[in-house]
């Protein structure tokens, strides 16, 4: 019997969760677990985040009258802003809804690139907000802690080299954090796209 | 075109997602949320339908790109249809039947390309079809098939 015949022969079936699903879809009810769906409900959140954490950091900016915190607070202050404009220009970008004009190649590469570049982006927050958010955390915590001014708190050598040490530590912490978990959500999900890229775009003759 | 209108033409052709589905997912549980999100992304791309291709063949691609960019368990396929399942009055039906699922086994034993490539085929879609629908080229697609032929002949030996 040909392969063809074997195959159509499945069509024949019918399947209980399909033909369940079919008799009383509720399409409106239904959620997607697309991948960039999730991104996209990820992005939502951390803008959220994004504007509370920014209004903290205003709020900081009023009550602390320490110019050095208010640099470090500033400029983390910024890259927020940044970090917040970033999400939602990707959060417009980032079409969750699988295309039927897309060859498969071409929706892959797309699902692969966004999610790359969601990770980079998540990256690169790691590498610029979190020296200057451990900087200014460490002085505003060391003056309300020890009751004396940033300048005063600042002043020992034995407290300037535990901020050089905290971050050393926090930061390559923080983005190694970042990336284990992009790896631990999307990772492995990347890696069988990747494959399934490479198989179809190698050996072309 | 309604929602009822949706369902009815996705009803008459849910051979496609039944066969396609039950090629990746690699357990009950996974074939259940792949059929929701086929349905789901058939749903939301329905506007873009624009009739200049078959219902089907529509449908197919929405199948394809959907399972394809879906996070999968990453594990072998361990389930299978059971033949008793079904109890055939002709002896004839069961040996089909047999036969469809020794192949259906066969073919989730290949690379998910391998799967998608192979199964465009046996449903009957040219190799311009196919390379369209994979966004491979021509020669590509003989050759994969040619491959893929093969390989399945020496699992169903």
């Amino acid at each position: 019997m040909s392969l063809e015949k074997q195959w159509q022969h499945i069509n024949e079936q019918e399947d209980e969760d399909l033909s369940a699903l079919m008799n009383n879809p509720q399409l409106k009810k239904l959620t997607s677990h697309q991948p960039l769906q999730k991104i996209k409900n990820n992005l939502l959140i951390n803008m959220a985040w994004g504007i509370g954490i920014a209004v903290c950091y205003v709020l900081i900016l009023f009550f602390f009258p320490y110019w050095q915190v208010r640099l470090c607070i500033g400029v983390v202050l910024l890259f927020t802003l940044w970090a917040i404009s970033t999400a939602y220009t990707q959060y417009k970008s980032i079409q969750p809804t699988v295309s039927s004009q897309n060859s498969l190649l071409a929706e892959m590469k797309r699902h692969h690139a966004s999610m790359i570049l969601w990770m980079k982006t998540q990256e690169r927050v790691a590498l610029f907000i979190y020296p200057f958010s451990t900087a200014g955390g460490f002085m505003l915590g060391g003056a309300i802690g020890s009751g004396r001014s940033v300048d005063y708190f600042m002043s020992k050598p034995v407290v300037q080299i535990a901020l050089v040490i905290s971050i050393a530590i926090l930061v390559p912490l923080a983005y190694w954090f970042a990336k284990w978990l992009f790896n631990k959500s999307f990772g492995k999900h990347l890696k069988t796209l990747g494959e399934n890229i490479q198989e179809l775009s190698s050996d072309e003759v | 075109m309604s929602e009822r209108d949706f369902l009815a033409a996705v009803k008459n052709n849910q051979g496609i997602i039944y066969k396609l589905v039950g090629l990746y997912a690699a357990d009950t549980e996974e074939k259940k949320d792949l059929y929701q999100e086929v349905l789901l992304q058939a749903w939301k791309s329905w506007p873009s339908f624009r009739g200049d291709a078959k219902f089907s063949t529509w449908l197919y691609r929405i199948c394809l790109n959907t399972i394809l960019t879906q996070q999968r368990k990453q594990k072998k396929i361990n389930y299978q249809e059971r033949l008793d399942d079904i109890s055939p009055t002709i002896e004839s039906t069961a040996i089909l039947k047999e036969d469809s699922l020794r192949l259906q086994q066969a073919i989730r034993r290949l690379a998910e390309t391998d799967r998608a490539i192979i199964s465009s085929h046996l449903d009957g879609y040219n190799n311009g079809e196919i390379a369209e629908m994979m966004g491979i080229g021509l020669n590509h697609v003989a050759v994969k098939l040619h491959r893929i032929k093969q390989q399945i002949t020496t699992i169903l030996k």
